[in-house]
């Protein structure tokens, strides 16, 4: 323990003794371990903010949409006998109803310019069930949802954006409350009342960019309400949400399992596809962890040349003191003490180089989170296994002049010039 | 011989040491080298460069081994020592003093007199308690944090002989200690190994080519081409001051 110590002391001496020299031969690990850490950091940012997202869309929900089938080869056309109908998903939702906790069907009318005046507010009609303002994380933040009542006999009600109450209402949501659109969709007008207003959440706010007035928001109707304007019966795709703590793998696969059994098993060019994102942001994120992986294995090999020039510099420095090792011995060092005292000095030098790096790294990362606009992460991970790694550098690269050293011979030592 | 009552702290017997063995370029440096040294006694051996002190030296510093022959240290058989033995043996028996000095560069005169004891393990606190009372009985008290390269020749000597006595070892081994030295810092040097001897009663072997420094001491061996030819009396250093 005193050993260390003095060890300790000792190589922090001869480092200062030699600062160009050190710094030079610390450069190699000052490199490796900053380009780590930062790419490390900058990983972690990227997956949190990549998380944040990909939760906002929802990693409990599963898109189901008709897809060609994969050994399909012939033309790519289908008819309206292929399509998903009403009461497809009716049963659908019974069978899984112990497993879901939204479904959401839309129906896309069209899009349209309301104008009042100079105002203009750009809005794309969509029919949409209760699921539907669940699933997409829709907050009303003034007035209601659509009532049953309203949804069962079509009721031209509709619930319009916060970005919609800006342009046309100066962002007074109450003053929207109980007022008309009027839409002009495919040559005809359509009224609607406000019934609600929901929180327009710009999709860009957060990489520090606004999409400003010009943006187009959802102004939702009830579904049966799309349906008699379009006349459009059949589906294509749908959205559901599964309960929290259902396994959404293997919900996802039984879905596809129930179409296929009862629905679909005989059409040769069409199936269910389920799709999930939480596979998408596994899939991302397992994309950034390769990219970590290997930029680390390029900073891995910088680091292995840092340590070859701590080798280097370490057997110059045990030449240049080889009278002191030879007065060492005289003096009663054992072998093992001087070869622990180079080893220390190589471990000195490589902590000190680590912890440089870390500096530098940690603030190439907190950089990069910044662009990100994510919290720079501190990560603890990154520091722990840089500064291991910085040590096991030094003891596998200061062990060979250590030893060379431990086991000169004194007498010859002593003669050195 | 006057010495039976007093105790022998090292027993040469029949040592011999050669170079290159088995080769055609043999090389005997000592042919048989029978030696005792008693406690307390200040013994020169002095010859001519090639006379095989040097080897000799080395071999009473435990810096190396014989080819053959026994060697006695203060009771203990340096002959049947393991290698990771020897050097114990020369951290608490043996004080070296070179003729170039070798302090520690970069390191105060006071962290090179602790340091033999730091490799005897001895506590910080007594390591500092004791150099700094070495340091005064060499006169360079006012001296301490200085570093070797702030120090002049005869003061550089002056911490290796402290240093030489950290661990209070059983003989100082001086090599030449005045050699790099002006006569004036030379006899200072001198001054403080006698000093050494009659007040702290060491043993002293100083190895030296000088016949006037030689002749201070209590016993002169003269050594030439590997063996001992000579064995007489010094003046008495009282008489040379």
């Amino acid at each position: 323990m005193m050993m260390l110590y003095e060890n300790f002391r000792l190589a922090l001496f001869s480092l200062k003794a030699n600062k160009m020299r050190s710094l030079l031969t610390m450069l190699g690990i000052i490199i490796g371990v900053s380009s780590v850490i930062a790419i490390m950091s900058a990983g972690d940012s990227i997956s949190v903010k990549l998380s944040d997202t990909m939760e906002g869309f929802g990693a409990n929900n599963i898109e189901l949409y008709l897809d060609f089938r994969e050994d399909y080869d012939g033309d790519y056309w289908y008819d309206n006998s292929d399509l998903m109908d009403r009461d497809m998903i009716k049963d659908f939702a019974e069978h899984f109803d112990d497993r879901l906790k939204a479904i959401s069907v839309t129906c896309d009318v069209g899009a349209a310019d309301v104008k009042d005046g100079s105002k203009v507010a750009k809005v794309s009609v969509s029919g949409g069930t209760l699921g539907t303002f669940l699933i997409n994380d829709v907050k009303l933040t003034e007035g209601r949802f659509f009532t049953i009542g309203e949804t069962d006999t079509a009721a031209k009600v509709a619930i319009v954006s916060s970005k919609y109450v800006e342009i046309m209402y100066d962002g007074k949501n109450k003053d929207a409350l109980g007022k008309g659109v009027d839409v002009e969709i495919g040559g005809k007008n359509y009224k609607f009342t406000i019934v609600g207003v929901y929180e327009y959440k710009d999709a860009f706010a957060g990489m520090g960019m606004s999409s400003g007035d010009n943006v187009r928001t959802n102004l939702y109707i009830p579904y049966q309400t799309a349906q008699s304007i379009t006349h459009d019966d059949y589906m294509v795709y749908f959205t559901v949400m599964a309960k929290q703590g259902v396994d959404s793998v293997q919900l996802t696969k039984d879905m596809e399992d129930f179409f296929e059994k009862r629905y679909y098993g005989n059409n040769e060019r069409l199936h269910v596809s389920a799709y999930n994102m939480s596979s998408v942001i596994d899939e991302a994120k397992s994309l950034i962890n390769t990219v970590t992986i290997g930029i680390s294995v390029i900073a891995g090999i910088a680091l292995l040349v840092g340590g070859i020039g701590v080798m280097n510099i370490m057997l110059v420095s045990i030449t240049e003191r080889t009278r002191e090792i030879g007065t060492r011995k005289a003096l009663g060092a054992p072998n093992s003490s001087i070869r622990i005292q180079f080893i220390i000095e190589a471990v000195v030098i490589c902590l000190i180089g680590g912890i440089i790096g870390i500096v530098f790294g940690s603030g190439l990362g907190a950089i990069a989170a910044a662009l990100m606009k994510t919290s720079p992460m501190p990560s603890l991970r990154a520091i722990v296994i840089s500064l291991s790694f910085s040590t096991a550098i030094g003891i596998f690269f200061g062990f060979y002049p250590a030893n060379k050293a431990a086991k000169m011979d004194p007498i010859e030592a002593l003669r050195y010039e | 011989m006057e010495g039976e009552s007093r105790k022998p702290i090292i027993r040469l017997t029949d040592i011999r040491k050669n170079f290159f063995i088995g080769t055609p370029n043999e090389l005997k440096v000592l042919k048989g080298i029978n030696l005792t040294v008693y406690e307390g006694e200040f013994l020169a051996v002095v010859g001519a460069s090639g006379s095989g002190k040097s080897t000799l030296m080395n071999i009473i510093g435990a810096l190396d081994r014989p080819t053959s022959g026994g060697y006695i240290l203060d009771d203990v058989d340096v002959i049947s020592a393991k290698d990771s033995e020897l050097s114990g043996i020369r951290n608490r028996k043996i004080g070296f003093v070179f003729q170039t000095y070798n302090l520690i560069a970069k390191t105060n005169a006071l962290r090179n007199v602790e340091m033999p004891m730091l490799y005897a393990g001895v506590s910080r606190k007594e390591r500092t308690k004791r150099a700094e009372e070495l340091m005064e009985l060499v006169g360079m008290g006012d001296r301490m944090k200085h570093l070797p390269e702030e120090l002049s020749g005869g003061q550089k000597q002056r911490v290796a002989i402290a240093r030489a006595m950290a661990n209070d070892p059983a003989i100082i081994l001086a090599d030449e200690p005045t050699g790099a030295l002006d006569s004036e810092t030379g006899r200072m040097v001198m001054d403080i190994f006698h000093k050494l001897h009659k007040e702290q009663g060491k043993t002293i072997v100083l190895i030296t080519h000088s016949p006037e420094l030689a002749d201070e001491t209590e016993r002169l061996i003269t050594l030439k081409d590997g063996e001992i030819v000579g064995e007489r009396e010094g003046h008495r250093y009282d008489d040379a001051v």
